[in-house]
């Protein structure tokens, strides 16, 4: 075999591990509604990472506990500004406008899975830059596919060693 | 193996022009001196001051993720800090004073000029200082003012070595910076070295090394005629002046060339950089209240928890990190199954395994810091001072991410491409010590699953 056409297979094998343990990790869950509370303070969000499966139906709201933060999310479209002492905050959506409107919770369908972080969007003190939080919606396929292909590449890169010189 | 200075002749005219370091020196002193005083006088709040977002933001991103693993130290080429300090020594900007004050070497120089100790020959010095910074870092990259203390304070520490020790003995044995570049400048794509080792045994002055009357001897202490690793070369390029015979080149070649770790020094800069990793994506990057708490003691009153977590950090660089690695070196010596190789020259020599991951782990790190926080550098520019101004119309351009869900898919790659330099240069250093392949491929497996291991971690952080 030639030294090309066994790199070939060997990313092949590498990417088929990748993709078998990406799609291991789905698990099929019924679409539920789920509600959050999420608390903004100087550096954080509490809870700082929540976890829901594509096709939820996910509400959001959001106060803030020292000064004014922001919340945008990323890939859904969703900024906020949360004062202090509201129970309501400020909404809207960055692609379609600048203005914020008033509103007492966020609503949208978890459409897209994968890793999405929430984060500050309002300068807020000296960690702003800093202030983040997690939301996950299962399954994030990017997680375990990218762990198959650690140990993908880890075997592939073993065996071509092996053969080298024998 | 391509010499640039032969496939772009220009370049090496620019180069040996004595005026040379000072063409990118001194625009970069001036901008320096705007973002020193940045920092004194404008906005305490570091994302909207220029110093914090040009340094921690675009600075930063631009010397890991480009000038180091293509330009090896080319920073130190243009670096402002030790310019007043080596202008004292040389007491001119461009000439070469004719003279010896230090026995050996050509030109004349302004100070005391003493050799550094002995003992302190070696970046353990820097190792340190890298650490406590690193403690304080969460201070650094938010507070313009800390930025003000380390920078100028490297620029007044730089200054009065150089009137006490000979050359750039605060570059070699002090900067903080220094270490990680030069250990990092090892995978880097250019590398300065003498051509043809005939021409140099036959020609016995070594200006190169010693200086002449076109150029100072090398204040980096390297002789580039035995120069074998981009370590601690500054690529200040006074060589390529002063060698007649034209020997040196200044090659274009693959990353990762230079494989050898030389000594515990060099191996444990690689633990407190890829510890270092991990430990700013989870204090910075994570989701965590309770660090960002205790990194910024000083403004949430935990003190404690500062301490605490600072001991944290040295501890897992220091001891957890290299314990760890000490055992599947163990591991790797007993399963390759020869008992001639030693484990203290298995523990060295594979220390490199930690270099093309760590820089890579540091550049994954650094994506986000550039696609999220990018933004502010269109703002800053118009307001470099956070005084209201609005020099280009886009002070009030508001944060904004740029693709933030393209992240992973970069750091993902990059990530992987760190395991994989890191398992191929394993094995490149192991054909030097084990002559059987079966042997070294055994020796190799432990490796590879700490490296696998290690990359688990970076991604559970990252995309888990
Ligand atoms: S070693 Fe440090 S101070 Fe010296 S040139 Fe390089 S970065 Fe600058
Ligand atoms: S070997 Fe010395 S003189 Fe030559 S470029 Fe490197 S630091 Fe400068
Ligand atoms: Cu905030």
């Amino acid at each position: 075999m030639s030294k090309k056409i066994l790199i070939f297979f060997l990313l092949l094998f590498v990417a088929t591990v990748g993709l078998i343990a990406g799609f291991w990790g789905v698990k099929k869950a019924k679409p539920q509604e789920r509600n959050f509370t999420i608390e903004a303070r100087q550096y954080a969000y509490s809870p700082e990472r929540i976890v829901v499966n594509r096709g939820d139906k996910v509400t959001i709201k959001l106060s803030s506990k020292d000064v004014t933060h922001g919340f945008y999310l990323e890939g859904h479209d969703i900024d906020a500004k949360i004062r202090a002492q509201y129970p309501h905050f400020w909404l809207r959506h960055p692609s379609q406008s600048d203005e914020y409107e008033q509103v007492d919770e966020i609503n949208f369908v978890a459409k897209k899975s994968g890793k999405f972080r929430y984060r500050c969007s309002i300068t807020c003190g000296t960690f702003h830059p800093f202030m983040q939080g997690e939301l996950i919606v299962e399954p994030n396929f990017l997680y375990p596919a990218s762990v198959g292909l650690v140990i993908g590449l880890s075997f592939a890169c073993l065996f071509y060693f092996y053969r080298k010189e024998t | 193996m391509i010499d640039l200075f032969e496939k772009i002749p220009i370049l090496k005219r620019i180069v040996t022009l004595r005026v040379f370091p000072y063409l990118i020196i001194l625009p970069n002193i001036f901008f320096f001196y705007l973002l020193l005083f940045a920092g004194l006088f404008g906005t305490p709040v570091g994302n909207r001051n220029i110093i914090v977002v040009f340094v921690w933001i675009l600075w930063w991103a631009i010397l890991i993720a480009v000038m180091v693993p293509f330009g090896s130290r080319i920073w130190c080429t243009m670096c402002p800090l030790p310019a007043i300090g080596e202008w004292l020594q040389r007491m001119t900007l461009t000439r070469v004073r004719p003279g010896e004050t230090i026995r050996g070497f050509k030109g004349k120089f302004f100070g005391l000029n003493k050799p550094w100790p002995k003992r302190f020959q070696n970046i353990w010095l820097q190792n340190i200082g890298f650490l406590i910074l690193a403690c304080f870092s969460g201070f650094l990259v938010t507070r313009p003012i800390v930025s003000v203390i380390v920078l100028g304070g490297m620029i007044v520490i730089s200054t009065i070595l150089a009137l006490i020790y000979r050359m750039r003995t605060f570059c070699m044995y002090l900067c903080p910076v220094s270490g990680f570049l030069g250990l990092y400048a090892m995978t880097a794509k250019i590398a300065l070295r003498r051509k043809d080792p005939e021409v140099c045994k036959s020609h016995r002055g070594v200006e190169c090394y010693l200086g002449s009357v076109k150029g100072y001897p090398c204040s980096w202490f390297q002789n580039v005629c035995t120069m074998t690793r981009n370590n601690y070369c500054g690529l200040c390029f006074e060589c390529v002046k002063n060698c007649d015979a034209g020997n040196i080149a200044l090659y274009w070649r693959p990353f990762c060339s230079d494989k050898e770790i030389k000594g515990y020094d060099e191996t444990w800069k690689a633990f407190i950089m890829l510890g270092l990793a991990f430990v700013y994506s989870v204090n910075l990057l994570g989701p965590w209240g309770i660090f960002k708490d205790w990194v910024n003691f000083t403004e949430s009153g935990k003190w404690l928890g500062f301490i605490l977590l600072s001991l944290a950090i040295v501890l897992l660089c220091v001891a957890v990190l290299p314990g760890i690695y000490w055992l599947f070196i163990y591991w790797a010596k007993k399963l390759s199954g020869n008992k001639e190789v030693s484990l203290k020259n298995l523990f060295i020599k594979y220390s490199y395994c930690l270099v093309p991951f760590g820089l890579l782990a540091w550049i994954a790190f650094s994506v986000p810091l550039i696609m999220i926080n990018g933004s502010y550098i269109i703002s800053v520019i118009s307001d470099p001072f956070g005084w209201g101004w609005n020099i280009f119309g886009t002070a009030n351009f508001s944060w904004k991410p740029f693709f933030p869900n393209w992240v992973p898919y970069i750091q993902i790659p990059l990530l992987l491409m760190g395991l994989f330099y890191s398992i191929k240069s394993t094995y490149e250093i192991g054909q030097n010590i084990f002559s059987d392949n079966k042997q070294l491929v055994r020796s190799l497996i432990p490796i590879t699953i700490f490296l696998g291991a290690v990359t688990l971690v970076f991604l559970r952080l990252y995309v888990g």
